[in-house]
């Protein structure tokens, strides 16, 4: 029960200060957007149009107030729901965005698995092969793995199980021929609700190689702690006591050595999870998937000033989500920081 | 003869050294390595393959793009772009995550928090976003692909640079020179700094690779240098076009890429094992 006061507390405390953080966050994104060199009035009329008439949408869209008041107005809107209306698209960005947010979220949820997973069981083995002359090669690779960001594991993937071996599919969400099933707007779990086993593993298949270009490319920075910090345990007495009680080394690994080895792995996977998902932008553009660093990207190329601002903004509240939920699973994990 | 320095005899940073020096007599001498013009197009050649390959051109040792250019050429001249934007990037996200690090260390107070909440902000934006945006305000342009670099990853220097600033503050030598009477930046510059520069080498020779990266990831979505300019990124965005047809073409940019992130990032972990006393003790045991 205290757990969860503490946990609550905690909760409480970091959304009361990631609100300043998302203030400052929207006024230096709305800041920066405006001192661009593009006029939206004229972009969003046909190119004959007169300069009286851009001048009337200046009006009307409140260019010609002064800064401050842009951004009130636009922060007051914001609270309201509405980020604005797509130039290039003619859509509301809210809408563009809820339908790809969904799918970036799925991407990078997966990768985050996948990470973890590679991320521990290379950390172990780094640790396991200690001292022996198979550290001095383990080391290399993974600095040699460290050199390699998720951007070029993407297209070295995909040059080898798309192109040469042609298992696995790289473009886009679904082969051609699938029905998408709406119901949440997350793909996988739509096609289980919806039952379509099909759709589900073709989706699946999709996923494979942008996961995995993800998720490989975040884990050596994960190995790596981990066995400087279960390196770090083992300095410790409890390990010696442990082997004087005549535990196994399995044990002493996995109840006393990781337990505490695994904390400060933890931290560094909020800052690393926030990367990944920013990450998932240089993916999504290499795989053709359909998510929010598509939008993104074509949002940049068509200087489409309202989808900058709302994708913006959404990855930064996404980021300080992932490390809120990061810090929830320290605390819940770590007993020496719960009762004060 | 007299023996080399410690750091010098590592083998990871010999490893890197020879990299980098490879890369930069390639930037420094592309025009008289260069095979070709690297901006000079042969549309009657496209996508051809490398020389080894059926079908290959001698004049073109590692084939032509889709506009049908030197791909080799275009790989050397692409060194000035990586290595530009690794030096200049570097040294100045460092000058800055440098400066404001040792402020906040060492004055602590109101002061820290300030550019503690910025740094903060800052870390709410993934790297790749905040750059992006920023170039999208900047305008294209190498000096500005620089100072986006700069913008977003002085951070990175701030905060590790700060604690270590934070425990050295706290040193008998450090209280010592204040007693004595050096004014805040006398102590700052000869007793704080000489004890995180193996440190600030370090992260610096790391920070030379992630803006190889971000230049990389800039110039693959056209948010880099013109196109008249031959950059790593560009060259996997045309090849991505033609992967069925020309996949060689993608993976000289990759390789290229990774050997000069590879080079900067050993010689980051050779610096850091032979500079920092600290850290050895653990990782030697």
């Amino acid at each position: 029960m205290r757990m969860f006061a503490t946990i609550a507390k905690l909760l409480v405390k970091r959304v009361l200060t990631a609100i300043p953080i998302l203030l400052l966050v929207s006024a230096l994104l709305f800041c920066i957007l405006r001192i661009l060199p593009v006029d939206p009035a004229a972009m969003s009329l046909p190119p004959n149009a007169t300069v009286q008439e851009v001048e009337a949408m200046r009006t009307e869209m409140g260019l010609n107030l002064p800064l401050y008041q842009q951004y009130g107005i636009w922060l007051n809107k914001l609270f309201h729901g509405d980020i604005g209306r797509s130039i290039h698209f003619r859509q509301n960005v809210t809408s563009l965005i809820g339908s790809t947010l969904p799918a970036t979220v799925e991407l990078a949820l997966i990768a985050m698995v996948v990470a973890t997973v590679f991320g521990l069981a290379g950390g172990l083995f780094l640790f396991y092969v200690r001292g022996t002359r198979a550290e001095a090669v383990m080391d290399f690779i993974s600095i040699l793995l460290l050199s390699l960001p998720e951007f070029l594991w993407s297209l070295f993937l995909l040059l080898i199980f798309g192109v040469f071996f042609e298992v696995l599919p790289f473009t886009g969400r679904l082969s051609p021929g699938f029905e998408r099933p709406v119901v949440t707007g997350f793909l996988l779990l739509d096609s289980l609700i919806t039952g379509k086993l099909s759709t589900f593993f073709n989706a699946l298949e999709h996923m494979i190689l942008p996961c995995l270009a993800l998720g490989i490319a975040l884990s050596p920075s994960l190995m790596r702690v981990l066995r400087s910090s279960l390196l770090d345990a083992y300095q410790d007495d409890y390990i010696q006591q442990a082997r004087l009680r005549g535990l196994s080394e399995k044990r002493i690994l996995i109840r006393h050595g990781l337990k505490n080895a695994i904390l400060p792995t933890l931290s560094l996977m909020g800052v690393q999870f926030g990367f990944l998902f920013g990450g998932t932008l240089l993916v999504e553009i290499i795989y053709s998937y359909p998510g929010m660093g598509n939008l993104m990207v074509d949002a940049i190329r068509n200087a489409d000033l309202p989808i900058i601002q709302g994708a913006g903004l959404t990855y930064c509240i996404a980021v300080l989500v992932i490390s809120i939920v990061v810090d929830s699973l320290y605390l819940i994990l770590n007993p020496k920081l719960r009762v004060r | 003869m007299r023996p080399l320095p410690l750091w010098l005899r590592s083998g990871r940073v010999q490893t890197g050294l020879v990299i980098i020096f490879i890369l930069a007599v390639c930037a420094i001498f592309a025009p008289y390595l260069a095979p070709n013009d690297p901006n000079e197009q042969n549309l009657l050649s496209i996508l051809t393959p490398p020389v080894w390959v059926d079908g290959g051109d001698a004049m073109f040792p590692l084939g032509t793009d889709s506009l049908g250019r030197c791909v080799l050429s275009r790989l050397i001249f692409g060194a000035r772009v990586a290595l530009t934007v690794a030096f200049t990037a570097s040294i100045g996200a460092m000058i800055i995550g440098a400066f404001f690090a040792h402020v906040a260390g060492y004055f602590g107070g109101w002061v820290d928090w300030v550019i503690g909440r910025i740094v903060e902000i800052w870390l709410s934006f993934p790297p790749v976003i905040l750059s992006l945006i920023l170039m999208v305000g900047l305008g294209t342009g190498l000096r500005n692909v620089v100072l986006a670099i700069v913008l977003v990853d002085w951070t990175r220097f701030c905060r590790v640079l700060r604690s270590e600033v934070i425990v050295l503050r706290r040193r008998d030598y450090v209280s010592a020179a204040q007693l004595v009477g050096f004014s805040h930046w006398r102590t700052i510059t000869r007793e704080i700094l000489p004890g995180t520069l193996p440190l600030l080498i370090t992260l610096m020779s790391l920070e030379m690779g992630v803006a190889i990266i971000v230049e990389a990831i800039l110039s693959f979505v056209g948010m880099s240098v013109g196109s008249e300019t031959a950059a790593w990124g560009q060259m996997i965005a045309d090849a991505r076009q033609n992967i069925y047809e020309a996949p060689f073409n993608l993976i000289a940019p990759i390789f290229a890429i990774f050997f000069a992130v590879f080079g900067f990032n050993i010689l980051g972990d050779g610096l850091r094992r032979t500079l920092d006393t600290r850290l050895t003790q653990t990782e030697r045991t």
